[in-house]
């Protein structure tokens, strides 16, 4: 019974650093961003006093559905042809020479830990209105002189996918390394064509990888701020892009809070639920999740 | 059997995608013409441009005041957390897995207005030390989770082994257990490290007087200041990134070979 | 050995730490001070300076409101310096140790509020007005109408300021641009919306790279920003719209809780030196309202109409001031504006 309780208080002083810490500067603030949503805000940029529903009526604003709408498609179609790009790279990687592997996984590693805004930058240069591509698509007749590469969604299409697709490729190709290749050449041997052995075979074997590369695109991405801001054009704003206006030029604290606290919403809810599926159904924990 | 092509192809296609631009940009930093589109001759001048910018240097020092107390703080706070994740099943440790993992999944943006909000409403002077705690946040979570996977794979006969032969909890702790995880979490340090020195967002909201990071004045040099210069700081720091994957590299064939 | 190593890297930790010397925080717009004036100062009153940027007087304001504290010197706008003192952020400035405020251009006092420098001390005067690509876009006579232009489309950028933008629309409909007329406000909207069809993006700094690298052929953007620009590209010019534009003046504040308040006003005084003061309004390419220093500029500045500006110009144009509560008509405005598809 002594044995117990001193287990207890190692389990508690063991767990108390990083929940202490996370919970003051992670769970708290959190929370302080809905509370703040129903506080009046002062024309002065402060944080009135008292409680309002104000603000949350301001966000049925005719306006927003438009941003919201941009940043979910804008997300998911990033998902989308991050994941129809990293599932043949991973199948391919997964099943190169052992010899090769490890140069192919640095070759996808060195993007995915370059400073992200240098990315950025490297894509301005090449889409600048009178720059390579241009000139090359000029060239071979693709574009007329007049056409704008930059400064428009595809551009910001085109940048986030460049940003995410190692983030896809990574997890996806964790879970193909110990998918067992001989199942397709069964399957194939049982008379499935090739396409049908991959959709149906290949794809559920790495579904836990699908899944988390799809989450670690999809939430980021819905985030956004940067690359909409240095891409995007007149009407490129996503709801970062918005945020970052109510705080830092609309002097309203209350309403970029209840922008956050959606955006929060939308994403916390769905994780949280995940979480708590798979911690139940097995108890060995995500494996990709730090990748 | 022939297999099929595209899954080469594809990877071909984007291992282009990947390094065309980083590629351009390389050689654009010793193109002599400011712009991009001609060659004008090989040159250094940019790189001395960028010697001289004293700005570059301040912000650098900033960063690695930042990465490295950051880094060593989340390597501790969250090589416990994996501790008391792996070691205990309770309701406790389901709350704390919680904590600990959704962090990696909320937006960067969300996560730097609500620490300014929380600065802001207790009243803490935004500078270097809000930078750090904020960084700390962030990279507790990421170190946690790759310690955790370590652990998973780990032989704990080999710690059973130690308590038989009469060792203490202590000596089981720094003899056994944090030698053998040390690869485990250096590299949850090293991903610690890259993702502070890497964040824009969150610091850019967090951010106080005279506390410019290296994103913060790469942000600010691509706004305003010349484009030949972030060649070559880019270029740079492109060659560290290298070298600190493959130093990375080292450490996990390490960690698969003992 | 791991052990040693992990004690070694935690003695480093408070080293890392946050020691200071005797050092000046400025907070500033980018590329709006000689750096070589910098290391004069410090070299002289044997300190360091350290300087961080904003983008916008909001931005300055948000960030001060949020608790960035600790900055000795700010330059916010003339409408913006109103705010803030009466929020009670700024200090009063203590005249005996700005003896160079003799100095001051009286004529360019009537750009900013605070004109008896309680509060504020003015820094650099300027107008808001077109860059463009001289011998790539035609532009015989000046005028806002040009972001109407389908030609340009796609190649012109419009400042990302809601009272810069909506205020141009309101000049070229001949409103002030100070106005909270809701009628005249949905006349200016339509015409920014127009003009958001042509343009690349809303961008209040990369325009002066972009028309440098030719990325850009016509910018609203800010006088002194432009024509630095054309010391890269000589193919830059500038040119103020014949419906009149906005003025600002950029004044050099004391915010509350500085640390160094008494090197601040030092480098106020040092900044308005006759001698220093030319050397920034060469550098700059606005115009520091110093008397005194007007015959140290350089032969090319002294010339300019865009430094220089002409008392017709000036008849023409406005401030911006701020509008308080009726601040909110204005985002309503531009939040139209930015959904407009």
């Amino acid at each position: 019974m002594a044995d117990r309780t001193s287990e207890r208080k190692q389990e508690w002083l063991i767990s108390a650093p990083s929940m202490v810490w996370l919970t003051v500067l992670f769970l708290a603030p959190t929370l302080l961003v809905f509370a703040i949503s129903f506080r009046p805000s002062t024309p002065f940029g402060g944080v009135g006093e008292g409680w309002t529903l104000q603000t949350i009526r301001e966000l049925a604003n005719p306006n927003y559905p438009a941003i919201i709408w941009r940043t979910v498609w804008l997300s998911l179609a990033t998902t989308v042809i991050c994941l129809g790009l990293a599932v043949p790279c991973a199948y391919f990687m997964a099943r190169a020479r052992a010899r090769w592997k490890p140069v192919l996984l640095m070759l996808v590693i060195i993007p995915f830990w370059t400073n992200f805004l240098i990315r950025i930058f490297a894509w301005k240069v090449l889409l600048h209105p009178e720059g390579l591509v241009k000139k090359l698509l000029l060239a071979v007749g693709l574009v007329e002189p007049r056409d704008i590469l930059m400064y428009n969604e595809n551009a910001v299409l085109l940048v986030l996918v460049y940003s995410y697709l190692s983030f896809a490729i990574l997890p996806i190709y964790a879970a193909a390394e110990k998918f067992d290749f001989s199942l397709l050449e069964a399957a194939m041997d049982l008379g499935a064509t090739r396409l049908r052995a991959f959709l149906q075979v290949f794809l559920p074997g790495i579904s836990r990888g699908l899944i988390t590369a799809a989450l670690v695109v999809f939430i980021p991405a819905l985030g956004s701020y940067v690359i909409p801001d240095l891409m995007g054009g007149p009407s490129g704003e996503m709801i970062g892009n918005k945020i970052a206006q109510r705080v830092f030029v609309d002097r309203n604290l209350p309403h970029a809070s209840a922008l956050a606290a959606v955006l929060t919403l939308a994403v916390v809810v769905p994780m949280v639920a995940v979480i708590f599926l798979q911690r139940q159904k097995k108890p060995a924990r995500a494996k990709e999740a730090g990748g | 059997m022939k297999r099929s092509r595209i899954p080469l192809y594809t990877t071909l296609v984007c291992l282009l995608f990947f390094y065309l631009p980083i590629i351009i940009l390389i050689v654009n930093s010793f193109n002599k013409s400011r712009f991009g589109s001609v060659w004008g001759g090989f040159s250094l001048r940019w790189y001395q441009k960028l010697m001289e910018n004293r700005d570059v240097w301040f912000a650098l020092k900033n960063t690695a005041i930042i990465a490295v107390s950051a880094t060593i703080v989340s390597m501790v706070l969250g090589t416990l957390a994996a501790f008391a994740l792996h070691r205990y099943r309770s309701r406790l440790q389901n709350a704390h897995y919680t904590l600990v993992y959704t962090p990696l999944v909320v937006p960067d943006i969300l996560m730097g207005m609500s620490l300014l909000l929380l600065f802001v409403q207790v009243k803490v002077q935004l500078s270097l030390f809000t930078i750090f705690l904020a960084h700390v946040t962030f990279c507790i979570s990421y170190v946690a989770m790759v310690v955790l996977a370590r652990l998973q794979d780990f032989d704990f006969s080999v710690v059973e082994a130690a308590r038989d032969l009469g060792a203490s909890t202590r000596q089981v702790v720094t003899g056994v257990l944090l030698p053998l995880l040390a690869p485990g979490i250096l590299a949850g340090g090293l991903l610690a490290f890259t993702l502070s020195i890497d964040d824009f967002v969150i610091t850019f909201f967090v951010a106080g007087p005279g506390s410019t990071t290296l994103p913060i004045q790469i942000y600010s040099m691509i706004k305003h200041g010349s484009p030949p210069v972030i060649n070559a700081l880019s270029t740079i720091l492109l060659a560290v990134t290298f070298v600190m994957v493959w130093l990375s590299q080292r450490l996990t064939e390490e960690k698969t070979t003992s | 050995m791991i052990r040693k190593w992990f004690i070694a890297l935690c003695c480093l930790l408070p080293l890392t730490g946050f020691a200071q010397d005797k050092v000046l925080h400025i907070y500033n717009w980018s590329e709006y001070l000689n750096p070589d004036l910098i290391t004069a100062f410090e070299e002289q009153y044997d300190c360091r300076v350290k300087q961080d940027y904003f983008d916008s007087n909001e931005a300055l304001y948000a960030k001060l409101k949020a608790g960035a504290g600790g900055y000795d010197l700010i330059f916010p706008s003339s409408y913006m310096v109103s705010i803030m003192a009466e929020q009670g952020m700024l200090q009063e400035l203590n005249h005996d140790l700005i003896p160079n405020l003799k100095h001051i251009d009286r004529s360019f006092l009537k750009l900013t509020e605070d004109r008896d420098m309680k509060y504020s001390v003015q820094y650099m005067v300027g107008s808001t007005g077109i860059g463009y690509i001289d011998g790539r876009v035609e532009m015989d006579e000046p005028s806002w109408a040009i972001f109407a232009n389908e030609e340009y489309a796609g190649r012109m950028t419009l400042l990302n300021d809601m009272r810069e933008v909506i205020g141009a629309a309101l000049k070229y409909l001949g409103y002030s641009l100070n106005t909270t007329d809701e009628a005249q406000l949905d006349e200016a909207a339509e015409v920014a919306i127009a003009w958001k069809k042509n343009i690349a993006k809303y961008e209040s700094e990369q325009y002066k790279n972009g028309l440098v690298s030719l990325e850009f052929l016509v910018s609203q953007g800010y006088s002194g920003d432009v024509m630095q620009g054309m010391e890269e590209n000589e193919d830059i010019a500038y040119v103020i719209p014949k419906e009149g534009t906005s003025l600002y003046s950029d004044d050099m504040a004391i915010p509350v809780g500085a640390e160094n308040a008494e090197l601040a006003h030092a480098f106020i005084n040092f900044l308005h030196e006759p001698e220093n003061a030319a050397s920034n309004t060469d550098f700059v390419w606005y115009l520091c309202p110093n008397t005194a220093s007007y015959e140290f500029l350089s032969e090319e500045v002294k010339e300019d109409p865009a430094v220089f500006l002409d008392p017709e110009v000036v008849a023409k144009s406005e401030v911006i001031r701020d509008l308080g509560e009726e601040n909110a008509k204005y985002v309503k405005v531009w939040d139209r504006i930015k959904a407009a598809q």
